[in-house]
């Protein structure tokens, strides 16, 4: 109604010019029309009868044929898009499993290298150790067998002190009273006056 | 000047007597099987090469499809898409009669009230037939409305049996109407053009803009027709 009102109102300047014009087509409608020919029951049949195969026809033929294609692009594209979408899920979660790998690769190894470092520095440590024990019980050795060597040189120094001490001990005694005094009481004589002395 | 009303006349091209009753294939019989032919040839057309992504035609036939099954979803639920290709039938068969109906010299058979009249009742004795047969009897307690009070109901239940037969008619005839009284209104403006000679270019003017409306008027007639179907569909399953 609102639409008709519109269209009547723009077309108001050619309704007024054309009023001679439509006052004669109004008459004419009115002698020459018998009424509305959608009233006319006469071709209600054939259209019922047509409306029914045509209809019947197009619902025949979306039914089975155009409607079921339509059905399937659409299912195909949405087939498509869930695939694709389940592939990008599979490969972010492939792509999320290397990296972990990889991480675990790469702590792997730097606890193995850390390992090899932590022993390869015991072992040098132990191997320094070792040489240095072996280095002082060499040292250990050396010096023993050089205090031995003194010790021996001093007993013979000693031992040779002491006969020298026998023997200067005779010689004097035959000088001073020119009597040879034996040697086994030289030695005791001098045993008794180191004795005396120590 | 033409009679605004002799486009509606139905002409006879070849005549059909079965059991004297005149059957005659008419050129709205005509026009109603052209209808179907561009209906079918659209979808069949549009989905040819089936792509993953629709050219032009290909998104015509899928906007369709999805705009009905997205009309019968809204309005009607999900159990009103067992009637999908019914009502998509319906839809395209009322569209392509009124769009067709809008070029020169075509006739425009939903401009009859017999067949409008004729599908909506069809679409009414359906409905309610679908109504008793998920509900069974229960399913005249939908003339009853809800929460109404014991004293009202004598008077509330016939007003409900009314408004609710008045459905196909209103249904056949706010079609029938629009579709009538465009035509005729173009039919008058487009008189005028020869009528006043020189000055015909104003009527003309209003004619390209009525023909405008019109196409509009024929999407929604159409639209407006199928969306009460599934209103009505969605009565008939889930009551109220």
């Amino acid at each position: 109604m609102q639409r008709l009102l519109r269209s009547m109102i723009t077309s108001l300047p050619a309704l007024v010019l054309a009023a001679p014009v439509f006052a004669q087509a109004a008459d004419e409608v009115h002698e020459t029309s018998a009424g509305l020919p959608q009233l006319d029951p006469s071709s209600f049949p054939s259209q019922i009868f047509w409306l029914a195969v045509s209809f019947l026809l197009l619902f025949w033929l979306f039914r089975t044929k155009a409607l079921p294609r339509v059905g399937e692009v659409l299912e195909s594209r949405q087939d498509r898009i869930a695939a694709d979408l389940d592939r990008a899920t599979k490969l972010r979660e492939e792509a999320e499993a290397a990296l972990v790998r990889y991480q675990k690769v790469v702590a792997d190894a730097q606890a193995k290298a850390s390992g090899q470092i932590a022993a390869t520095r015991e072992r040098l440590i132990a191997e320094n150790t070792a040489r240095q024990a072996e280095l002082d019980a060499d040292l250990a050795a050396k010096v023993e067998a050089a205090e031995q060597r003194i010790q021996a040189a001093r007993d013979a120094a000693l031992a040779e002190l002491h006969s020298v001490a026998v023997e200067v001990a005779q010689a004097a005694t035959q000088r001073l009273i020119g009597r040879e005094v034996p040697r086994a009481a030289a030695e005791a004589a001098l045993a008794a006056v180191t004795k005396e002395a120590a | 000047m033409a009679d605004p009303l002799h486009q509606f006349v139905i002409n006879p091209l070849v005549p059909i007597n079965v059991a004297g009753l005149d059957l005659s294939f008419t050129q709205s019989s005509l026009w109603m099987m052209i209808s179907v032919g561009a209906a079918y040839g659209l979808v069949m057309l549009g989905t040819r090469h089936a792509a993953l992504i629709p050219g032009r035609l290909q998104s015509v036939v899928e906007l369709a499809y999805e705009f009905i099954a997205g009309l019968i979803k809204d309005n009607a639920g999900r159990e009103g898409m067992r009637y999908f290709p019914a009502i998509f039938t319906l839809f395209m068969f009322i569209l392509f009669g009124n769009m067709l109906g809008l070029v020169p010299m075509a006739f425009t058979f939903t401009s009859h009230i017999i067949v409008t009249f004729a599908m909506a009742i069809t679409v009414f004795v359906l409905i309610t037939a679908l109504g008793f047969a998920i509900h069974g009897a229960h399913f005249a307690h939908f003339f009853v409305p809800a929460g109404a009070p014991k004293a009202m109901i004598p008077l509330l239940v016939p007003i409900e049996i009314i408004s609710y037969c008045v459905r196909p008619i209103s249904l056949s005839v706010r079609l029938f109407v629009n579709m009538m009284a465009g035509h005729m209104m173009l039919k008058v403006f487009a008189g005028f053009v020869t009528a006043l000679g020189v000055f015909g270019f104003a009527p003309l003017a209003v004619t390209v803009a009525l023909l405008g409306f019109e196409v509009v008027v024929a999407f929604l007639q159409a639209y407006i027709f199928t969306v009460l179907t599934c209103i009505y569909l969605h009565d008939a399953i889930h009551m109220h």
